[in-house]
């Protein structure tokens, strides 16, 4: 049998903690014949599941004193999670989108159609609407918008940072418009094919206009095709959720769907299928096979092969993250793009569970 | 076993109690991973008829380690704890720690504190929500607006989390 790596070990571990977490959560209620026979199964599986089960019973017991510690009431970390997701959607958000060539006169007539269309809609929705009037209208307050259109080159996939830090590659005849303000950032996908590593902004939300369904990152990778045939959404790490842009109250409506790494749904006229489980490698074969960079920075470099791999690559000391380096490697090696960073001066790599840490050595 | 039934009925009731006495107390006295790896022999032993009768696989993985846990004492303190006498091991069991044991348990519940702020605010607010408030998956499903079985998953992708975060400091 061969030595399993740190890789295998942590992705292991973490499966028997789901795993543990589950077991001990189904037992508030009395177990089903089968799930006893399956419970005991997996306890005899390992010692390890057993330690696992142990050791989750033993902090189940903390969790009450541990929970106690939080001051906020029930309502107010309600209205957090709320927040959490702004999901502050409009009637046909993609039309919605404020365009800087429109004149005025266009603009309070769709704030009309917005208010009639709110009418009556929950409270919640009002805010965010009041939200938005504020953001059209707060002169006073700097804005920082940010509009661009970008196409993809003729013979290679293009590489782009925009001004958030989002880093964008961008297929042959793709094409995408950008607009950041204060509050969102807004991404809508012309044509094409596109992935996106989006940068970390948790005061503006990133929001993705794809034909209608409008896809709200949470710190994360994914791709986004648009053919004739169909839209695709990859994502290849963090988590993505769906929504219907055309929804009249998404606010009180769910997610049309929601993915994490490995995951891929498609929509088309005939409407939205199923999220199923999909071979990155596939998924990103359009992608360049070499990573070239001159004079970049660690923390892009990594970004970039962050668009290959569901363990991405965190580089957590400043000092390192902005180092610029030269070199080429093989996109589908991010070990040995580790490797080499492992080399550098006063740098430590961990494996964590769900990503690859690189800090500084002290 | 004889003590099984009876120990199944009280785990039944005070399975929270008993399950945090568990590695907390034990793991001053004996190494928890030779109790883990016993306790997985004596699981490994199970005869398959057996197996399908037992009524609640958790009770009799603690009944054995709590077994367990009481032969060791035994042979280390020569100090039988009332061996019958069901009441005096759990009064045993669930009696104040040590002070050391005491004073790790606190801070282990301050690192729990502090990672259950940490998660994502959905996940953190139906945590807190269900074991701080004691609200029911219906209740906070109502208040959060999702489904009760969106309420059951945050709570076990929650406590993996800090489980997984708590395992590193271990």
């Amino acid at each position: 049998m061969s030595e399993p790596t740190h890789f295998d070990a942590a992705r292991q571990a973490r499966r028997i903690t789901e795993q543990a977490v589950a077991w001990y959560i189904e037992q508030q209620e009395p177990l089903s014949e089968r799930q006893r026979v399956a419970f005991l199964a997996w306890l005899r599986t390992s010692p390890q599941h057993v330690a696992e089960y142990f050791a989750v019973a033993r902090m189940h017991g903390d969790l009450k004193t541990a929970a106690a510690f939080e001051t906020l009431s029930a309502e107010a970390l309600a209205e957090q999670a709320r927040r959490d997701n702004p999901v502050v959607m409009f009637p046909l958000m993609g039309q919605a989108m404020p365009k800087e060539r429109e004149p005025k006169s266009t603009k309070s007539a769709r704030a009309k159609r917005l208010l009639v269309a709110f009418v009556g809609a929950a409270a919640t929705v009002a805010v965010a609407w009041l939200g938005m009037m504020h953001w059209r209208t707060a002169d006073g307050i700097p804005q920082q918008h940010y509009a661009q259109s970008y196409t993809g080159d003729v013979d290679k996939v293009r590489s782009l940072k925009l001004a958030d830090g989002t880093l964008v590659q961008l297929d042959r005849n793709s094409a995408i418009d950008v607009h950041f303000d204060n509050r969102y950032r807004r991404v809508d996908v012309i044509h094409g094919h596109a992935l996106f590593d989006v940068g970390k902004d948790a005061a503006r939300p990133m929001l993705v206009n794809v034909g209608g369904h409008v896809l709200q990152d949470i710190g994360t990778v994914f791709d986004v095709k648009r053919e004739a045939s169909g839209d695709i959404l990859t994502v290849i790490s963090g988590r993505v959720r769906v929504l219907n842009g055309t929804n009249a109250s998404p606010l009180g409506s769910d997610a049309l769907a929601d993915l994490t790494a490995g995951q891929q749904i498609e929509w088309g006229s005939a409407g939205i299928g199923q999220v199923h489980p999909v071979q990155i490698p596939q998924a990103i074969a359009w992608l360049p096979d070499e990573i070239r960079f001159q004079r970049e920075t660690v923390a892009d470099v990594a970004r970039r092969f962050n668009a290959y791999t569901s363990k991405p690559l965190v580089i957590e000391d400043e000092g390192i993250a902005g180092k610029r380096i030269s070199g080429m490697f093989h996109a589908n090696n991010p070990q040995a793009f580790v490797a080499y960073l492992s080399t550098l001066p006063h740098v430590k790599v961990v494996e964590a569970a769900d990503r690859i840490r690189v800090v500084a050595l002290r | 076993m004889r003590e099984k039934h009876a120990w199944s009925t009280l785990f039944a009731e005070k399975r929270a109690t008993l399950s945090n006495y568990f590695l907390r107390r034990v793991a001053h006295r004996w190494d928890a991973q030779d109790l883990v790896q016993e306790v997985y022999l004596r699981l490994l032993r199970i005869e398959p008829a057996d197996a399908a009768n037992i009524r609640s696989p958790e009770a009799y993985l603690f009944t054995v380690a709590a077994n367990l846990v009481k032969e060791h004492a035994v042979l280390r303190q020569h100090q039988p704890l009332g061996s019958d006498e069901l009441e005096q091991v759990v009064e045993h069991l669930v009696a104040p720690a040590n002070v050391e044991a005491d004073m790790d348990s606190e801070s282990r519940q301050q690192r729990l504190g502090a990672l259950i702020d940490r998660l994502s605010p959905k996940c953190k607010a139906v945590l807190i929500m269900h074991y701080r408030d004691e609200l029911t998956y219906r209740e906070i499903a109502e208040r959060m607006s999702i489904s009760t079985h969106m309420v059951k998953k945050y709570i076990v992708k929650g406590l993996a989390a800090c489980r997984q975060r708590m395992a590193e400091y271990e």
